[in-house]
């Protein structure tokens, strides 16, 4: 890598590039992570105490989690919604990416990627602001419901989980739709005629053609998906407080309110493990592997 | 089992484009069909509107008298072999050629013994396990008849099968599915703009041109007797000379065709003294020497090919028209070289005289 940044930059160049790029990974990246790994296996101790006899290593602070009844509901209920999030953003993005890539005119499959990602441009706390007012008991939602006699009175969407499983589908979406629109595009659109003409139903071609080409880019999202639910600090607590709390709130309040940075990187990490864990079991059950992500 | 397709008055649009002209045909229960033309004719819509990936304007389409207006592209009794194959990457050779039979609910057992039947049919015995992807172009070929054949379509629809295939092995498919056409009895209707597959193949073939059937007949008939100057230079090859009526009758007309002389020749279809017509000789009906009755044009050859079992001239003639010419080995002699004058004489009989001109 240095050579050619050599013979096309020159030497001096070539080392700064390098040099920042290197700068940034240990330094911004690298380091941090080490430090909160140290910071993890150590006490919160008094700034008086920290490096006298107390400052030993330890477990402690990943026991804590197992030890809070209330800690380790909540983690795994973050993680289930998370997969709950997955599912449906799924579930929303398939139709969406099959349609954009196989169904649409090149004008219109343009115009509606557009109309998907201008909301983008705002700040996600802003878009969250705007579901937590269309979401609202007094709320446009609950008004267009009434007017139209579907229900007799107002939902309470917030303060629970719906608010925030639609918030973060919301939010999420285009992770989703991107991966699997490259997928469903690259298939050959042949490969759907055969299904057809040999007598196949739409369920049946998708089942059997479309979705097993398009699985690694199915993967990709529901992990990008994944992660981002598991780890959404905003989204929760606009919409779900004080119903419905996130592992990252607790994780926030461990460093921000308790002032505790050592439990707090404790149980960071313990979600980083388990989404990792997760993520590889969920990979394995449908063989795809890291190659196929990557393509 | 009546398996006949009809075309009743079929029109399709796309948008502004009208992609087929209204066009009525019967394609007969067990023919071997094809439609012949350029890329662009249409003839692929015709095989989309009879598989029902898309559904005529106007009209109807008709499989075994039955309308298929309305009839989703999984419920027709068509079945279709791709351009490009389409063979499913992701599944075994088995597992394609039993696709259709797993959709239709047919028991493990029973779809493994199809499957075991038309591997063997197609010669390739054995191969079931095999991914896709272990296969040569030819066997991938024959797979796809396989899987195209598993469901017992009364009618099997070829899109240029044959196009990705090197030449031997495309000579050698034509024979196999004429035979496996004899041995099934299926209605196969073949798109090509191979004129070659065409001919050698059907029992009929139906020339199109712009969205239009330009003549329907057998192979021979089509070469000898083409309805239009279209039908005359796409098919085969022709030379095309484009004179004024000076002399008909119902079978011969004489055309005054300038620099060249009068030329007679067949004529086709009702032609008036004083129009315009174009008369069509093929290369290899023209002679060296002159015989009684023969017509004779003056050119020069301007290059001399050597084909193996025949020779290909290329010549001028004074009215600046380019001819080719075909004649047997036994033919060659020293004084067919570049720049030799020539005389080139064909029969009346071999001539064929299409009205309309400035044609070529």
């Amino acid at each position: 890598m240095f050579s050619q940044l050599k013979s096309r930059f020159g030497s001096s160049l070539a080392v700064g590039i390098i040099g920042m790029i290197a700068i940034w990974l240990i330094g911004l990246v690298i380091l941090p992570q080490i430090l909160m790994v140290d910071y993890s296996f150590r006490p919160n101790l008094l700034p008086a105490d920290i490096g006298g006899p107390n400052d030993t290593y330890s477990l402690m602070n990943y026991e804590t989690l197992f030890s809070n009844k209330i800690h380790l509901a909540i983690f795994f209920k973050t993680i289930w919604s998370s997969v709950l999030v997955t599912s449906l953003t799924l579930v929303v993005s398939y139709p969406i990416a099959f349609y954009l890539a196989k169904v649409a005119t090149p004008q219109k499959a343009a115009l509606c990627l557009l109309l998907l990602i201008i909301p983008f441009w705002i700040n996600e706390i802003l878009r969250t602001f705007s579901w937590y007012i269309i979401l609202a008991y007094k709320g446009p939602l609950n008004a267009l419901l009434l007017g139209l006699g579907i229900i007799d009175r107002p939902i309470r969407f917030l303060s629970g989980d719906g608010g925030v499983l639609i918030g973060m589908v919301y939010a999420y979406i285009l992770f989703m739709i991107f991966p699997i629109y490259n997928a469903i595009e690259s298939l050959d659109t042949n490969q759907i005629k055969a299904a057809r003409n040999l007598g196949a139903g739409w369920i049946r071609t998708h089942w059997r053609v479309v979705i097993p080409h398009a699985k690694p880019g199915i993967a990709t999202g529901c992990i990008m998906t994944f992660m981002l639910a598991a780890g959404s600090y905003a989204v929760p607590a606009l919409l779900g407080s004080p119903g419905s709390r996130w592992f990252t709130q607790i994780i926030y309040n461990w460093f921000f309110e308790g002032g505790d940075w050592n439990q707090g990187a404790a149980y960071a990490f313990l979600l980083l493990i388990i989404c990792i864990g997760f993520i590889a079991l969920v990979m394995r059950v449908f063989k795809v592997g890291l190659g196929d992500i990557a393509k | 089992m009546d398996s006949s397709v009809h075309l009743d008055n079929t029109v399709m649009q796309f948008g502004d484009f009208t992609a087929i002209q209204q066009t009525d045909l019967t394609i007969k229960s067990g023919e071997f069909f094809s439609f012949l033309g350029p890329s662009g004719c249409g003839k692929t819509t015709i095989l989309n509107m009879i598989s029902g990936f898309i559904d005529p304007t106007q009209g109807d389409i008709k499989i075994g008298g039955k309308s298929m207006r309305g009839v989703p592209a999984n419920k027709r009794p068509t079945s279709m072999i791709f351009q490009n194959l389409a063979l499913f990457p992701l599944m075994t050779v088995a597992e394609n050629i039993e696709f259709g039979l797993e959709v239709r609910g047919v028991s493990k057992s029973e779809r493994k013994k199809a499957s075991d039947r038309l591997l063997e049919l197609v010669a390739l015995e054995g191969s079931g396990t095999k991914r896709v992807s272990e296969l040569s172009g030819g066997q991938k070929q024959r797979i796809a008849i396989a899987r195209a054949l598993a469901v017992e379509p009364q009618v099997l629809l070829l899109d240029e099968p044959l196009s990705a295939l090197d030449l031997k092995l495309r000579q050698h498919m034509r024979t196999e599915l004429k035979a496996i056409q004899r041995k099934t009895g299926i209605t196969f209707i073949y798109i090509t703009h191979d004129q070659g597959e065409a001919l050698t193949m059907s029992d009929r073939v139906a020339v199109m041109s712009a969205g239009r059937i330009q003549q329907v007949a057998d192979p021979i008939t089509l070469y000898r007797d083409p309805h239009t100057a279209f039908v005359a230079s796409f098919v085969g090859e022709n030379n095309g000379v484009s004179g004024k009526v000076i002399e008909a009758n119902s079978d011969f007309v004489v055309l005054d065709c300038g620099p060249l002389g009068k030329l007679a020749g067949r004529s086709q279809g009702n032609i008036a003294v004083g129009a315009d017509a174009t008369l069509f000789i093929r290369p290899e009906h023209f002679r060296l020497q002159a015989e009684e009755g023969m017509h004779t044009l003056r050119a020069t050859i301007d290059e001399v090919n050597f084909e193996g079992a025949y020779l290909t001239l290329n010549a001028n003639t004074p009215a600046n028209l380019p001819l080719s010419i075909q004649l047997g080995t036994h033919q060659f002699s020293d004084s067919l070289k570049k720049g030799a004058p020539v005389s080139l004489s064909y029969n009346e009989q071999d001539a064929i005289v299409i009205a309309g001109g400035g044609h070529v």
